[in-house]
């Protein structure tokens, strides 16, 4: 799909770790798509309720409203792992070497910034919604049955702290090929014409055998 | 010179009007040292303003009790169905009561909020298409936009209450996601669902939302005496702004129905007298059970409500 | 400083970001985040002792603007509307649709892309991404192409051109972010969508009839279905009939009330086709694959949508949008070509942009300064500089856009539709597709002028609904 690209692995510890947070990305990038997968099915069961049964379905709007951030940041992730998150990758693939690894170093680190901002903003927002010396911890509700909104505002400190996380590895990643100066890094995203390259390396390769 | 930031949505209209005169008079008393710059929309959405206000994202902001019940118990006492309040009068006076109280100055303070004053409003009748629903039988089933005490007293008599967005409030009788939508008058009006309904009930009065108007305590604070001062003299003045104003919106109620063919439905007492029985004794007792059960004075609040109304209609 | 310098450094700010390819959800949030400080450390004089409370603020701010932005009920269409397209795939709708319209139209000069073209628009009314269009019909319509002797770029450009029609036609994702950001009606913005996709459609294909007919090597047409053949292909590609009808029942019924809203129409529709994808032997492997990658773009999707709403949220502190439209209303020049220019400078920008992207970027600014520019939102037609009401402006305008936003998606040398054509096919470079897309840019451009020309060809359906 769009964007993107390979993440090569060895048995050094950076592609370790990179291996063991992948199922726990994939297990959140999953929860995404069988909340859209259960969404059709709320839907369609409110519709059905509405139209045919004079039945309509009590709370529909606030059940999807506490879905949409699973849906919609779960799996951020797991879209990072592997460079999906869209870009301009103009300039970026005409750079190669320690130049190329110094701008996606510097890219990493902004993110990881504003991420890091990010995660403690959004727990915070979390946190001023809840409070355990209430009904259900909740100290913001839902407008129409009263749902606590805290478990939906969790899941976003959760989801950036996996982000955090995926984000510290890419930047080990780009910076230990910027200091050693390597030409097909672990763990990190390459950019299209990179993975090609590799690719057709691989191939000739195995020609030779 | 210091300039507030308010936030409030939707576009400029009469629920709006009292921030407007607020900002005007401040900037006169003061010569335009303390200035307000009311935004609409663009500074947070509508039900994250409390969390706005306790971060200090901007100094003044304007909610409604319904949104978010559990950010704001103690004021959803001025939302239970049935209470009784005629016109705005007597639901500014009840409001203005009700805020006074230290338990909602202490639930507030928990938000760095300190509530200045009420938006009020009159009764939220609804407006509805095809037949009108003249007993309580026809409002089984009915779908009808409605938030907070409200919602849960059509639900009390089997009604399913949908909050669409009041902007979407139009899309969705048109679409029929909603038969029926619960607004006050100004809003069937900015929101255009008067022009999809065939009917409107003149005198069900199920009751109201309460939407105060809230700044930030370390901004009131910080304000100097001469603009602090300002402020304050500027609410009641702002408030009675608000009244006239929509005085004559309701004025011109009755030519707009007339204008756009919609039917004014009464209701038979003995119709409203059941709904009431249905509706108001049971939430209002389970809302006294909640509130004393979480440690705040349910019961007091709700006396206080009521001795209020009792003196406004006597003294009005 | 004043707030309006601030919010045109950090704009600048994150363009340059863009440019040097950081993530453009990120350095949308980035430069906003950053933007928020900035104001508030400005408001408190740069006091150095009050820097960590601005930073603090901000951060709150910047941090609530995630969960607050995507918890809105509206927003669920993009998820539901991607992973009908992903499921009718796997309901292998797509080959029986190719199949129809390669028996029914293939006869004409240029026929297997003609064929193609209406394929391709008949899943976009029940695919909302343009890119995952492309995808699928890379796989199916560019190996009959070449079987009958196509010219291979010629082929691969088809298929990237027809895939941009999936955001035109409804459901489309970026209808309904264009509806979200600038506030307007959703179902309206999607029933206005309909018209001009099949008017484009229909200029694909006269163009691509006239290519064949004047340089005769495109493609040779495929003749000899018989009629009993092509009644045959018709009940397999009927699913994708139903759909279509009932999502725009939700929308619009001519008949009486709509039967709901778009989401539910679309989570329908998108519940019928499972039910075919079940029957046509989709089980939880493939299922599962269908979720990730759904999944995978809507948290794409939606990353940009929540990055650009921080830096959004900074522009209304900044009061950037309100300056930018009291500039282009000073303007001395005629309305309808200062309209012309904002489209222009969509072709340049989209050169280089993703639509999405692009369009979260410049609308919170773009979009006031157009609806000021024909009088307001409020405007009645008789009083409005493009002649059409405030509402139906923000239709216009809507499909307008979002056309020039699919453009980009062809256009060299960011165009993602090619990226994704070459990225499919192991015989293609980049490069194949981008010559081969070169005739629909005529196309569009065609399109375009039209519509700007003709405003009736959009809001001819919308004016009947509302
Ligand atoms: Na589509
Ligand atoms: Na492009």
């Amino acid at each position: 799909m769009a964007g993107s690209a390979a993440v090569l692995e060895d048995s050094s510890l950076l592609s370790r770790l990179d291996r063991m947070l992948l199922p726990i990305e994939r297990f959140g990038a999953l929860l995404s798509g069988l909340a859209i997968f259960s969404l059709m099915f709320l839907a369609a069961y409110s519709v059905t309720a509405r139209k045919f049964f004079g039945s309509p379905l009590l709370g529909y709007v606030d059940y999807i409203e506490a879905a949409m951030p699973i849906i919609a940041i779960m799996g951020i992730s797991y879209v990072a792992r592997d460079g999906t998150h869209i870009r301009m990758d103009m300039l970026v693939n005409a750079l190669s070497g320690r130049i190329l690894w110094l701008f996606e170093l510097i890219s990493v680190l902004l993110m990881l910034l504003l991420i890091v901002g990010l995660t403690y903003g959004a727990w915070e927002h979390f946190d001023r919604s809840f409070d355990c010396a209430r009904p259900w911890c909740s100290r913001d509700s839902s407008i129409d049955i009263s749902l606590p909104i805290w478990p939906s505002k969790l899941v976003v400190p959760i989801a950036f702290g996996i982000l955090t996380l995926r984000l510290l590895l890419q930047a080990w990643g780009f910076g230990r090929a910027l200091v050693l100066g390597l030409e097909n890094p672990v763990a990190v995203p390459l950019s299209l014409t990179v993975a090609e390259q590799v690719m057709a390396e691989a191939k000739i390769l195995e020609g030779a055998d | 010179a210091t300039e507030w930031n308010v936030s409030v949505w939707g576009k400029r209209r009469a629920f709006t009007e009292h921030v407007e005169k607020l900002a005007e008079l401040v900037s006169e008393k003061t010569n335009g040292e303390f200035t307000m710059n009311v935004s609409y929309g663009g500074l947070s959405k509508n039900r994250e303003n409390l969390d706005g206000i306790s971060i200090g994202a901007f100094e003044m902001a304007q909610f409604c009790a319904g949104y978010h019940r559990d950010k704001n118990r103690v004021v959803t006492v001025l939302e239970l169905p049935f209470l009784g309040v005629e016109n705005l009068e007597q639901e500014l006076a009840v409001s203005k009561a009700v805020y006074a109280h230290p338990a909602a100055a202490e639930e507030m303070e928990q938000w760095n909020a300190k509530l200045l004053m009420t938006s009020p409003m009159p009764q939220y009748n609804i407006v509805g298409t095809g037949d009108p629903r003249k007993t309580l039988a026809e409002f089984e089933g009915m779908r009808v936009r409605a938030t907070g005490g409200i919602g849960e007293a059509f639900s009390a008599v089997g009604a399913v209450p949908t909050s669409v967005t009041a902007t979407e409030a139009f899309q969705a009788m048109e679409s029929g996601v909603v038969d029926t939508v619960a607004f006050a008058q100004h809003a069937h009006l900015s929101f255009g669902t008067i022009n999809e309904a065939d009917w409107w009930t003149a005198n069900l009065n199920p009751g109201t939302v309460n939407c105060p108007v809230v700044v930030n305590i370390d901004a009131y604070e910080s304000l100097s005496d001469a603009e602090r001062e300002a402020l304050d003299s500027s609410v009641d003045e702002a408030l009675a702004h608000y009244l006239s104003n929509y005085a004559e919106l309701l004025k011109r109620w009755d030519a707009v129905l007339e204008e756009k063919g919609v039917e004014k439905v009464e209701l038979a007492p003995e119709v409203i007298a059941e709904f009431r029985e249905k509706a108001a004794d049971p939430i209002r007792a389970k809302w006294i059970a909640d509130m004393e059960s979480q440690g705040i004075p349910g019961q007091e609040l709700y006396d206080l409500v009521v001795k209020t109304l009792a003196e406004a209609k006597s003294g009005g | 400083m004043e707030p309006i310098e601030i919010g045109i450094y950090v704009s600048a700010g994150m363009l340059v970001m863009v440019l040097l390819g950081m993530r453009v959800a990120f350095a949308a949030g980035l430069a906003g985040y950053v933007g928020l400080v900035w104001l508030r450390w400005n408001g408190f004089d740069y006091d150095p002792e009050r820097f960590w409370k601005a930073v603090e603020i901000s951060t709150k701010i910047a941090g609530l603007t995630p969960h607050s932005k995507v918890s809105a009920q509206v927003l669920s269409l993009i998820p539901v509307f991607i992973m009908i397209g992903y499921l009718a795939y796997h309901a292998k709708l797509t080959t029986a649709l190719f199949e129809a319209c390669k028996r029914w139209v293939a006869w004409v000069p240029g026929g297997l892309a003609v064929s193609t073209v209406f394929a391709t628009a008949g899943f976009a009314a029940v695919s909302g991404a343009s890119v995952a269009t492309a995808a699928v019909f890379a796989r199916i319509a560019i190996p009959e192409m070449l079987k009958v002797g196509y010219n291979k770029q010629f082929a691969a450009g088809v298929v990237a051109a027809g895939g941009t029609l999936a955001s035109l036609i409804p459901p489309s994702a970026i209808l309904v972010i264009y509806a979200i950001i600038v506030e307007q009606d959703v179902g309206m913005l999607l029933l206005a969508g309909f018209i001009p996709g099949v008017f484009s459609a229909i200029v694909y294909a006269a163009l691509i009839i006239g290519i064949a007919v004047i340089w005769k090597n495109v493609g040779p047409p495929v003749t000899g279905f018989t009629w009993k053949e092509r009644f045959e292909s018709l009940p397999p590609a009927l699913p994708i009939v139903a759909v279509v009808v009932i999502i725009i029942f939700f929308v619009y019924n001519p008949f009486g009330d709509a039967w709901g809203t778009p989401t539910e129409g679309g989570a329908v529709g998108a519940f019928i086709i499972f039910l075919m994808a079940l029957y046509r032997g989709m089980r939880w492997p493939k299922l599962k694959e269908a979720l990730l990658e759904t999944a995978k773009l809507t948290v794409m999707i939606f990353t940009i949508i929540w990055g650009v709403l921080i830096y959004v949220r900074f522009l209304g502190f900044a009061e950037l949008p309100d300056a930018f439209s009291e500039w282009i209303t000073s303007l001395d020049l005629a309305p309808i070509t200062i309209l012309i220019c904002i489209l222009l400078a969509y072709a340049v920008l989209g050169m280089f942009m993703d639509a999405i992207g692009m369009l979260l970027l410049t609308l919170p600014v773009v979009y006031p300064a157009v609806m000021a520019l024909n009088g307001g939102e409020t405007v009645a037609a008789a009083d409005a500089a493009f002649g059409m009401s405030g509402q139906m402006c923000a239709i216009w305008f809507g499909i307008l856009v979002v056309k020039m936003a699919e453009f980009c998606l062809i256009t060299p040398p960011i165009g993602l539709n090619c990226f994704v054509v070459a990225g499919v096919r192991d015989d293609l470079t980049v490069q194949d597709v981008f010559k081969g897309v070169m005739p629909f840019f005529v196309a569009d451009a065609v399109t375009i002028g039209l519509l700007v020309a003709f405003p009736a060809i959009v809001l001819w359906l919308p004016s009947l609904a509302s």
